[in-house]
């Protein structure tokens, strides 16, 4: 259908006057007249009819996804623009700047320095910031970090992190902050992690030391100390409760399940793979313990089905169920 | 097509570079069989590339990860088009997933659309998708944008154009 219209080479100002008539023929509601000068512009030349038909292929094509499910796909994937954005173009600019970093490490570490790292589902990736402090981002992650004279500070967009912090050769040792869309946390010497579980909720598990939790909405500032998570959002925090250690075992690609529920171990195991991953609410409460990969979700999923009455059955490979097995 | 590299030469080339291509991208896929089937695409690509047979010159490690990495954006895009596509489909009702053919034809179509989407601004994308999803006329995105209706019009103007090329 567009074939013909592509091969050929369209002079610029056409096919922005064939735009042009698509605005006003599309988007406002057109009169006789214009009508009639659109149809006198369309048959001087059959060039712009070329260009015209381009034009029209772009609404032909949105026409295919009218659908909610097409628009909300289309939706979906402007909000993630960023992060994928990022994700793709770290590709192949993340090795330049981590390397000017480098540089810069070498003759002043407190100089100003700034980068961008983002995940990939299913992918994790460990960074040595220029002050010795350690980062490891989780699957489907996005951080900004901005080291200034002053602080030395990282921004969590998306996803999971964990940090271990370093002490600051800076001559004025400058603070280390996470920042979220809910809080600001300052590193007390510390090993933790924090995970954007949505756009307005925030959990942080502190290893070792403490972290101290200022959170924005309820200006509330309170100190967690090793051992202890937490979850805050705009309405609050949630009281701390003793952490449970194998939390941060992701980062040895790791799902270490306690007699956790079937339905969180497969909420789980979904953040590392593409498609859905669900869960049948027959077999949600269903109790499991066991080491899982997190790497190799295949494997997980398999020895699921081999230890649990339930099947594992898939529409496309991008769409598997477990559901109690028949 | 135009200017297909000598036989030989491209024999030469993928004696001496399959092998690491296919290491590298598997570095970057995670996956062997990805990155096999990427590799036969990257030495595709370069069979048919119209650059004459000089620029690839002393530095076909170079072109060939040139090629490569396209082609892993490319598959990530996609990967990224399908979990978009899959998370709408989880909002329907349980047993009314489309059959394999549509999903794959719906998410060719995405593919195509994220790639028009891709090179605007966020601005004129938002503006542009506010008239094509949502059926906005100009005045009613003007008045929810607060910008004037001239403004909008240039920016859907320019979105058109960009997704014209690609059409």
């Amino acid at each position: 259908m567009t074939v013909a219209a592509k091969e050929k080479t369209i002079h610029p100002a056409q096919l922005k006057e064939a735009a042009d008539w698509a605005i006003s023929l599309h988007y406002e509601s057109p009169g006789a007249v214009h009508q009639q000068a659109f149809e006198r512009w369309l048959n001087t030349s059959p060039a712009h009819e070329d260009a015209w038909q381009r034009a029209q292929a772009v609404f032909e094509t949105f026409k295919q996804i009218d659908s909610n499910t097409g628009k909300t796909a289309v939706r979906n994937l402007q909000q993630n623009h960023l992060t994928r954005r990022r994700a793709l173009e770290l590709f192949s600019t993340a090795f330049i700047t981590l390397s000017a970093g480098w540089i810069a490490h070498q003759q002043l570490p407190w100089q100003r320095w700034t980068a961008q790292v983002a995940t990939r589902t299913g992918e994790q990736k460990s960074l040595a910031l220029p002050d010795g402090s350690r980062l490891v981002l989780n699957t489907a992650s996005a951080i900004d970090i901005i080291f200034s004279e002053h602080e030395r500070r990282v921004r969590l967009i998306d996803g999971e992190i964990l940090i271990t912090t370093h002490a600051d050769s800076a001559p004025t040792p400058r603070p280390f902050l996470v920042e979220t869309n809910n809080g600001l946390l300052r590193a007390l010497g510390t090993r933790f992690s924090v995970r954007q579980l949505d756009k307005s909720h925030c959990r942080l598990a502190v290893f070792e030391h403490a972290v101290e939790l200022h959170n924005f909405t309820s200006g509330q500032k309170q100190q967690i100390n090793a051992g202890k998570q937490i979850e805050f959002a705009a309405h609050g925090n949630t009281a701390p409760i003793p952490l449970d250690n194998s939390n941060a075992l992701w980062e040895k690609g790791i799902l270490l399940a306690k007699g956790m529920r079937l339905g969180d171990v497969v909420a789980e195991l979904s953040r590392y793979r593409p498609g859905i991953l669900r869960c049948a609410p027959e077999v949600n409460e269903l109790l499991v313990s066991g080491s899982l990969s997190l790497v190799d979700t295949e494997a997980s999923l398999a020895l699921l089905e081999k230890n649990l009455p339930v099947q594992i059955s898939r529409t496309t490979n991008y769409w598997v169920t477990v559901s109690a097995r028949i | 097509m135009s200017n297909p590299l000598p036989h030989a030469i491209t024999e030469s080339l993928y004696r001496d570079h399959h092998s690491w291509l296919r290491g590298w991208l598997r570095g970057r896929l995670g996956c062997s069989q990805q990155a096999a089937d990427l590799a036969q695409d990257t030495f595709l690509r370069l069979m048919n590339n119209r650059r004459p047979l000089s620029t690839i010159g002393d530095k076909p490690r170079a072109l060939l990860t040139h090629i490569a990495k396209g082609l892993v954006i490319d598959h990530w895009r996609k990967r990224d088009v399908e979990r978009a596509y899959l998370d709408a489909l989880m909002q329907l009702p349980e047993g009314e997933a489309p059959s394999p053919e549509t999903t794959h034809l719906i998410i060719e179509t995405l593919t195509r659309i994220d790639a028009m989407l891709w090179r605007m601004s966020a601005r004129t994308r938002d503006i542009f998708l506010l008239a094509q999803l949502e059926g906005l006329t100009l005045e009613q995105i003007a008045t929810q944008t607060q910008t004037p209706v001239i403004t909008v019009r240039r920016h859907i103007h320019k979105a058109l154009l960009a997704c014209m090329e690609l059409a």
